[in-house]
């Protein structure tokens, strides 16, 4: 079976998939009472991370951060990164229950087994640059700005944001207000698909703007001498393109249920998206217990429950190891579709984009930090596992039929893989290195 | 309205951190909060990579960096 894909380049699937730092508009923005700011002076950090999925996508990623403190409170603060990707991305279809092979226009074929969720090969390289200033206005109250620049081959992102600190109750409490704005480009390689159309549509030369505004409003607490509390409430409105220009969705036969042609997909263009997030931090005798839930929910209809926690452990007074799990669950957004029946009216809006469906997240790892003697820089190494599948994802095309005429795959199929059992956790293993390197000088 | 009821626990979570209760931390006390390891990020670096990977991804975002995008990870 040989099929056209919908896109020349997937390219800005991958970086949907694994884009960038550059995304810490209003980076370190929960308040934290009582901090003790850095010695004046430089700080270097740098990381370099090596990530890899099973069979998809690798990519490498060092980065560098350069901040200059002043002995008033002032810091001035300047971040570096390059994203080097490659590997495969899902292209949204569905698995055929035969061997595939998929074709861009630019000539480059991949091959995907019977069972496999089929993907297509990529390539990007992306560049980001951020500078930070923070200004003290009197003893309490601190301000911060930002302002970010990233490019890649079809994206490009300019923004900044600003952000306010005021510490109340004898620096028990801080208090924190936040906004900020960004305007992005989409160019699709090839042109702009059409929404739910057919791969051999003409395609739309061109930018496509994005908008994307974020407020925010924090607090923090020292609870004990032993114990830090805190949360943030944020929303985020975004307007303007949000299609993936180079995901497709499966449109199937309605006897055999085997996928016969398919469409490009098409979302709505405004998203409002909102979160809450609780955090904690406790150290007992010698560890220190981290713990972050978040809920989140969007007018997409996609909501999530997020667990994060870490332990910190000192080893010695050279080195320590901190354990680390995170969970993740979402529910799908109300127009996510795993396939289309064809013959049927399309949709207003449809996706079969899985980070838009029932998907999980599973996440363990460690850190291990150290010392060189007489050295004043600190290293880390970090390795983390994650695991991550949507539930009721058919194991085949040949998947529950529905009952419904017009209706798609998305119910049936989920119920099955939800109470049943019947669904095929189709999962993605993924493995990160993380080696980081901090000095002050 | 069930966006509403959303946005109103949310204030009541940020409200109730935030009432003094009846036990003060006062500032002889604060010395492990002084370590710059109590802070609710105990590895910068590590956060910027985590939101990256976790933004691009999963379908949602927000919470410890309160992204405004930036990139088109989602």
């Amino acid at each position: 079976m040989r099929v056209q894909l919908a896109s020349p380049s997937p390219a800005s699937s991958v970086r949907q998939r694994l884009g960038a730092a550059a995304c810490l508009l209003l980076a370190g923005s929960m308040p934290a009472a009582a901090q003790t700011p850095l010695a004046p002076g430089w700080q270097l950090e740098t990381s370099g991370l090596f990530y890899g999925e099973q069979l998809r996508a690798k990519v490498i990623e060092p980065t560098g951060r350069l901040t200059r403190q002043f002995a008033n409170g002032r810091a001035l603060s300047l971040g570096l990164a390059v994203d080097a990707i490659t590997g495969a991305s899902p292209t949204g279809g569905l698995p055929t229950g035969q061997v595939q092979t998929t074709t861009s226009s630019s000539g480059r074929s991949s091959t995907t087994t019977a069972d496999a969720v089929p993907t297509h090969p990529f390539q990007d390289l992306r560049y980001a640059a951020d500078l930070g200033w923070t200004e003290p206005l009197g003893s309490l109250v601190s301000a911060s700005t930002s302002a970010h620049f990233s490019q890649e081959k079809d994206y490009a992102s300019i923004g900044g944001g600003l952000k306010t600190s005021v510490d109340v109750l004898n620096r028990l409490v801080t208090l924190t207000v936040g906004g900020g704005y960004n305007h992005d480009r989409v160019f699709p390689t090839g042109g702009t698909a059409v929404g739910l159309s057919p791969d051999t549509t003409p395609r739309v030369p061109g930018d496509n703007p994005k908008q994307v505004r974020t407020g925010l409003v924090g607090i923090s607490r020292v609870v004990s001498r032993r114990w830090l509390l805190g949360a943030t409430g944020s929303q985020t409105r975004e307007t303007g393109y949000l299609t993936d220009p180079y995901k497709i969705i499966s449109l199937t036969d309605p006897a055999t249920q085997l996928p016969v042609a398919q469409v490009t997909e098409k979302r709505p263009s405004e998203r409002l998206r909102d979160d809450v997030l609780a955090s904690s931090v406790y150290h007992f005798e010698q560890d220190i217990f981290y713990a972050n839930y978040r809920y989140y929910w969007d007018d997409w209809g996609v909501r999530s429950h997020t667990l994060d926690m870490k332990v910190r452990h000192d080893i010695s007074s050279e080195s320590w190891v901190q354990p680390h799990v995170r969970l993740y669950a979402q529910s799908p957004a109300s127009f996510f579709v795993f396939g289309l029946t064809q013959g049927q009216p399309l949709p207003e809006f449809a996706s079969a984009d899985e980070r838009l469906g029932p998907l999980r997240t599973a996440t363990f790892g460690a850190t291990y930090g150290f010392r060189v003697p007489g050295h004043r820089g600190e290293f880390t190494l970090r390795g983390e596992y994650m695991y991550q599948w949507l539930v009721g994802r058919p194991p085949t095309a040949i998947a529950p039929s529905t009952n419904t005429p017009g209706d798609n795959l998305r119910g049936s199929i989920a119920a099955e893989g939800d109470d049943s059992g019947g669904g095929q956790h189709l999962g993605t293993n993924i493995g990160t290195i993380l080696i980081g390197y901090t000095v002050p000088f | 309205m069930r966006t509403r009821r959303r946005t109103f626990a949310a204030l009541v979570l940020l409200a109730g951190i935030g009432i003094p209760g009846c036990a003060t931390v006062h500032p002889w006390d604060r010395d492990l909060m002084a370590k710059p390891t109590m802070r609710f990020v105990p590895v910068p670096h590590e956060m910027a990579v985590d939101d990256h990977i976790y933004f691009s991804k999963e379908g949602s975002t927000g919470g410890m960096d309160a992204a405004g995008g930036g990139c088109g990870c989602n």
